[in-house]
């Protein structure tokens, strides 16, 4: 401990030299952590995928809606037990308030996209008896059943607009079709769904709900379609199969389907990035490597510039081992102070993006609901900078622990 | 004090064998101011080095203190070096990211004081070569005699058997020179302290009790 002040007085010899390192090493783990957190969010909402449920789309693409008369047919395939309609509304709140929203919303009423979130039609009944971790309180359900524009809410949404049951508000969609000359659409929150996120991590409680009858009387005939058709069938084991069959039915019509587990579709879904998983990973990979590199080199440099220093520490009776520690002391030292500053960085980050307004809503509607810097992210983060401090000190550590006083004091 | 019995080095270069010191032997009583003095290349900063344990004898023995450091492991001497010899450089290689005071206490971490005891006796140590005053002061804000007289300090502050000093006052000028010669002068009548000084200047020579001459890795007679 006593030799702490050395190191930390010759780490300051040559501050823009330390400062821009660490800052390298900080970036390093910042891109780390945040990477690893992204990776780390999209497998724990894989995981929450139930094997029974399918997802049937478009063979084309999610922008494309399949016909509504596809339900009673995906019904009829041998071991679905039910279907439920679904299209993503893409609404988000008007910018007037409630009350000036009610006189006249109208379509000259412009929107505030900062305040998107995830709001979807759905066949109610059939939708959140295939999900059973999204529990709603039986009164706040029978009213949500009865009221034609009655949606229910997730906590987290709730609490975020500080929504009551009973509220009103409007929501105006960007997709074409949805938006109507008569004006946004009118909601009205019957009910607010909550989930047990020990027993089951990654579900999303930031999601609006609503009757997927009520977007169809909304809207032209000609425009209404359904997104998805969410499967739920009776033994997960035969979703292949299962899934074959409903495709095969629409084999030879001018919108073909494509049916996969609930984790596939969330997995594709997010693979429309391109693979995810290993550009992540190659990122990180690769700046972890040039940072070793950059760290090494100012060891290096820190130890050649003091090559005299060293003869004289030993000079002095400083060991060898002394010596070596000095050096992978500093090297360590840069490691932590970057691996510190990284990890806050990260956490920094994740912070504002997962509270700024309107982007956590967009997460949520891919099923990122709780992007964070998990604590084992941190520590991996931290741990990763402290080995890096540590590989890069040691070549140069060893030179220093191996230099003979005299051939140092010779070239003096 | 410090006893040098028919000792050889020889330096390998490649194939080739370079013989520095050939079976030479030295003594140096307690108390003793000598001089090494001799052409460049007669083995005198050699002889220093392994009289100081930095360095290590191909044969012979070199005892100080009545301890042969010839036979000591590097950890060992390192160990040695800490509190038995005090080595003065000729461009004072000073740490310029420490003050003068800590300079001077570097020696001392390898002790046992606290950190109050080793400030107490660094201090003690700037006082005895008159730069008290500076000890804040780091290597870049002193003069070249001023430094010298810090790493004097450095050298003494553990009160080493022996302060052994490589041409102390090549890199002065004379008046700072003479300021350093008279600061060993006092170590030497004061405090007692036996010094071997390598030098190549006569003026510095003749304020040693004694001088030796050194040609081709042989003392010579004179």
């Amino acid at each position: 401990m006593k030799y702490l002040p050395f190191v930390f007085k010759h780490l300051r010899r040559n501050w823009v030299r330390t400062t821009s390192t660490v800052v390298a090493m900080a970036v390093c783990i910042f891109l780390l952590c945040t990477l690893r957190s992204v990776l780390s969010e999209v497998d724990g909402m894989l995981e929450a995928s139930s094997a029974s449920r399918l997802v049937t789309r478009h063979s084309v693409s999610l922008t494309f809606n399949l016909p509504m008369a596809y339900e009673s047919r995906i019904q009829s395939v041998p071991g679905v037990k039910r279907v439920a309609k679904t299209a993503w509304f893409g609404g988000s709140l008007p910018a007037k308030k409630e009350g000036q929203a009610d006189a006249d919303a109208g379509s000259d009423s412009t929107t505030d996209w900062s305040n998107f979130f995830n709001n979807m039609a759905v066949d109610a009944e059939a939708y959140f008896a295939m999900y059973p971790e999204l529990v709603v309180p039986p009164d706040q359900w029978q009213s949500f059943k009865e009221t034609r524009s009655g949606c229910v809410i997730g906590s987290k949404l709730a609490k975020k607009f500080n929504w009551k049951v009973g509220d009103k508000f409007f929501l105006e969609s960007f997709i074409p079709p949805y938006r109507r000359r008569s004006g946004p659409f009118e909601f009205v929150v019957s009910g607010i769904y909550d989930a047990d996120l020990a027993k089951f991590p990654g579900t999303d409680v930031s999601t609006m709900y609503f009757h997927f009858d009520y977007l169809k009387e909304g809207v032209a005939p000609r425009d209404i379609g359904v997104g998805t058709f969410m499967v739920e069938i009776d033994d997960g084991n035969q979703a292949a199969s299962v899934g074959k069959a409903i495709d095969a039915l629409f084999e030879n019509s001018s919108a073909t389907s494509i049916t996969e587990t609930e984790q596939a579709f969330k997995a594709s879904f997010i693979a429309m990035a391109g693979n995810l998983a290993f550009l992540l990973n190659g990122i990180g990979l690769a700046v972890s490597f040039t940072i070793l590199l950059v760290t090494a080199n100012t060891m290096s440099m820190a130890v050649r510039e003091r090559r005299t220093e060293i003869g004289v520490l030993k000079t002095l009776g400083f060991s060898s081992a002394h010596v070596m520690g000095f050096v992978v002391g500093e090297a360590l030292l840069l490691g932590i102070l970057g691996g510190a500053l990284g990890v806050f960085g990260s956490q920094g980050l994740l912070y504002a993006v997962s509270h700024a307004p309107g982007v956590s809503d967009i997460l949520a509607g891919i099923g990122l609901t709780g992007l964070e810097l998990k604590p084992a992210v941190a520590v991996l983060g931290f741990f990763i900078a402290v080995a890096l401090g540590l590989f890069a000190g040691l070549v140069p550590a060893l030179s220093a622990y191996r230099a003979k006083i005299t051939d140092i004091l010779r070239t003096v | 004090m410090v006893s040098v019995k028919d000792v050889t080095k020889v330096y390998k270069r490649g194939s080739e064998e370079l013989k520095v010191l050939d079976s030479l032997s030295l003594d140096v009583p307690e108390g003793e101011f000598v001089a090494l003095m001799g052409p460049s290349g007669s083995g005198k900063t050699t002889l220093l080095n392994l009289i100081a344990g930095i360095d290590q004898p191909t044969s012979g023995a070199v005892v100080v203190g009545g301890r042969n450091i010839a036979v000591l492991s590097e950890g060992e001497l390192a160990k040695w070096r800490s509190h038995s010899v005090g080595f003065i450089f000729q461009f004072y290689n000073l740490i310029p990211v420490l003050s003068a005071l800590e300079n001077v206490e570097l020696p001392l971490l390898l002790t046992k004081l606290n950190k109050k005891e080793r400030r107490e006796r660094a201090l003690t140590a700037l006082k005895v070569v008159g730069l008290a005053d500076r000890s804040t002061h780091y290597p870049r804000q002193l003069s070249g005699g001023q430094e010298q007289r810090v790493a004097i300090a450095r050298a003494i502050v553990t009160d080493p058997l022996v302060l052994v000093a490589d041409e102390p006052t090549g890199d002065l000028d004379a008046k700072s020179a003479e300021e350093i010669l008279k600061l060993m002068e006092t170590l030497n009548r004061e405090f007692k302290k036996t010094i071997v000084m390598v030098t190549h200047d006569p003026r510095a020579a003749d304020r040693a009790h004694v001088q030796r001459h050194l040609e081709k890795g042989v003392l010579q007679l004179r």
